[in-house]
């Protein structure tokens, strides 16, 4: 009995010691945030701040730097990819589950094969076609791009979600007259919520996450979303004494994703399950 | 006839944004990469000639080494971690805490890991340097993102922190859907802990160490944020991966026949591993 209790005190020194590693970058950012300049260069990094500088770094990020309009390009891209491709995705993985149409698994593979490849076989060409297209540096081009690349993974998983929906209510809404669009949108797509609420979050974290595509197909503060522009801030905010100030930054633009998932943890790590089955 | 046409008519979009923002790209990419394109309006076919100065060129060789290193790292720590961390947190009190906080990092983009342990490590006022310093080993003190090859690792501890929790979470899915009587057998029968781990644990938990190793392998050839973050490749291009060079010969050399050659070296690295391990996964499988 005894061993057993000294194992279960071992196990739990080595998780404390594993959290306390874990929670320190996070704790020692959190508190450089909050720090003036002159705080952060006088004082260790674990000594508390006197002051709460937080607000005006955070005010000196989002004048000097314009993030806060890059924070809405990043929102407004983040519910459009993800509405666009939902919507999208559900009619296609709607005829390929319930009419099961020739070639059928064919076209799902085509579709799907968007999602295996690195992001930098999409960029040249792109970059150039945004161009000669006048989306480069848009927030229109932006918007079409991100329903397009999340628009392979919400077929994956609608096509497991309709699939589990029973046939018997599609067949019985035909015979009452209610089209083939009336069957999905009132029966089918209402019957997958869960998919689509984790959707929704995966691919709104997703593309609030994204960064080299950003680099590419935008330039101004205009159509920038925001981790991009986060990105453009480091070696001007590092090198100098304003590192409290990107720090603040940092904090305020990744607030929206942690936030998200301590709400939804339970829809997240059920997303995570759905994108392991499909690798 | 209607109703037999319109379902069709439904795939159109999702293949047309398929087609048109990721499936033509991928096929230019191929093409490009066969002409010395430097974003200008003309260029020529040089056929294999970017794959052939590949060997020429100490920057790709470097790039190319690098990636193997954050393979190798990533199977070695966030992986092997994330098995380990499943196996010690599972089913003792305070489970969903210890579990919240290591997987917390992982919802927080790769920029903001960058800038977080960029701050860890920046040399005169960073965390780990003074840590060093305040228990008196301050000759430990290293320019951890300045040097390479140190600066490899110091980033691939940064990946570490962020991508063990979806690991041991993977793990632990793998742990819970196991059927719990074998073990309980090989226990009545009084066979000891690592008997009970290498004979029964291990080898149930071997489909979703398939999986954990595909994504975890696949990831790591795709690294390109952190390092783009936390050394942008440097010093003098030294810490740079094949995502990373990628980028830099495509959008500031300008060499973009260059670039699209090495994004395909890239792809066929991904595509080859994931299809070489499962198919072995699966004749193990079958044996």
């Amino acid at each position: 009995m005894s061993a057993r209790m000294i194992r279960r005190a071992i196990t739990h020194l080595v998780m404390i010691t594993l959290v306390l590693l874990w929670i320190l970058p996070v704790w020692s950012s959190l508190l450089m945030g909050f720090k003036t300049t002159q705080e952060y260069r006088a004082q260790q990094f674990w000594e508390l701040p006197k002051s709460w500088a937080i607000l005006d770094n955070l005010a000196a990020a989002l004048s000097k730097a314009h993030l806060l309009e890059n924070y809405f390009n990043s929102m407004l891209y983040g519910l459009v990819g993800a509405a666009g491709a939902i919507l999208i995705a559900a009619l296609a993985a709607y005829t390929l589950v319930w009419f099961r149409p020739r070639l059928g698994f064919l076209i799902f593979m085509v579709i799907w094969s968007g999602t295996i490849f690195p992001s930098q076989m999409y960029l040249i060409p792109l970059f150039r076609s945004f161009l000669t297209l006048h989306l480069y540096d848009t927030r229109l081009g932006m918007c079409l791009f991100y329903i397009a690349i999340a628009i392979p993974f919400s077929v994956f998983v609608f096509r497991g979600s309709f699939s589990t929906v029973p046939r018997e209510i599609g067949e019985a809404a035909r015979l009452d007259g209610c089209s083939n669009m009336g069957v999905l949108w009132r029966f089918v797509f209402p019957l997958s919520k869960s998919a689509v609420a984790v959707l929704l979050l995966f691919i709104f974290i997703w593309v609030w996450n994204d960064l080299i595509f950003g680099l590419v197909l935008t330039r101004s503060t205009r159509a920038r979303p925001v981790m991009a522009a986060l990105s453009q801030l480091i070696g001007a905010y590092t090198g100098g004494t304003n590192y409290p100030i990107l720090m603040a930054a940092t904090l305020f633009v990744t607030l929206p994703v942690v936030v998200l998932f301590a709400v939804l943890k339970n829809q997240f790590i059920k997303g995570l399950t759905l994108t392991t089955a499909g690798e | 006839m209607w109703r037999k046409v319109t379902p069709y008519l439904y795939l159109v979009p999702a293949l047309a944004f398929v087609g048109f923002f990721l499936l033509a790209p991928m096929v230019r990419t191929l093409l490009y990469s066969f002409t010395d394109y430097r974003g200008l309006v003309s260029m020529n076919i040089v056929w294999l000639e970017n794959y052939v100065a590949f060997f020429n060129d100490p920057v790709f060789l470097r790039s190319f080494l690098n990636t193997l290193v954050w393979v190798a790292a990533t199977l070695a720590f966030p992986v092997l971690g994330g098995l380990l961390l499943a196996l010690l947190v599972r089913g003792i009190r305070l489970e969903e805490l210890y579990k919240f906080v290591i997987f917390l990092p992982l919802t927080i983009s790769f920029v903001t890991t960058g800038i977080i342990w960029g701050w860890m490590f920046s040399f005169q006022l960073g965390v780990i340097n003074r840590l060093l310093e305040a228990v008196g080993l301050a000759s430990f003190r290293q320019p951890w993102l300045a040097q390479y090859p140190l600066n490899n690792f110091s980033m691939i501890l940064a990946w570490t922190w962020q991508s063990t929790g979806l690991n041991m979470v993977l793990f632990l899915m793998g742990l819970t859907t196991m059927p719990n009587e074998p073990l309980e057998a090989a226990m009545i029968d009084g066979a000891s802990r690592a008997t009970l781990f290498r004979r029964i644990v291990l080898p149930m938990l071997r489909p979703i160490t398939t999986v954990v190793v595909g994504i975890a392998l696949i990831n790591s050839f795709k690294v390109f944020d952190l390092i783009y973050v936390m050394t942008n490749g440097g010093p003098a291009r030294k810490s740079e991966v094949l995502a990373i060079t990628m980028f830099r010969e495509s959008f500031t050399e300008y060499r973009m026949g260059y670039g699209a050659a090495i994004a395909i070296i890239l792809a066929i690295l991904i595509l080859a591993v994931s299809t070489i391990y499962v198919r072995q996964m699966a004749l193990k499988e079958e044996r």
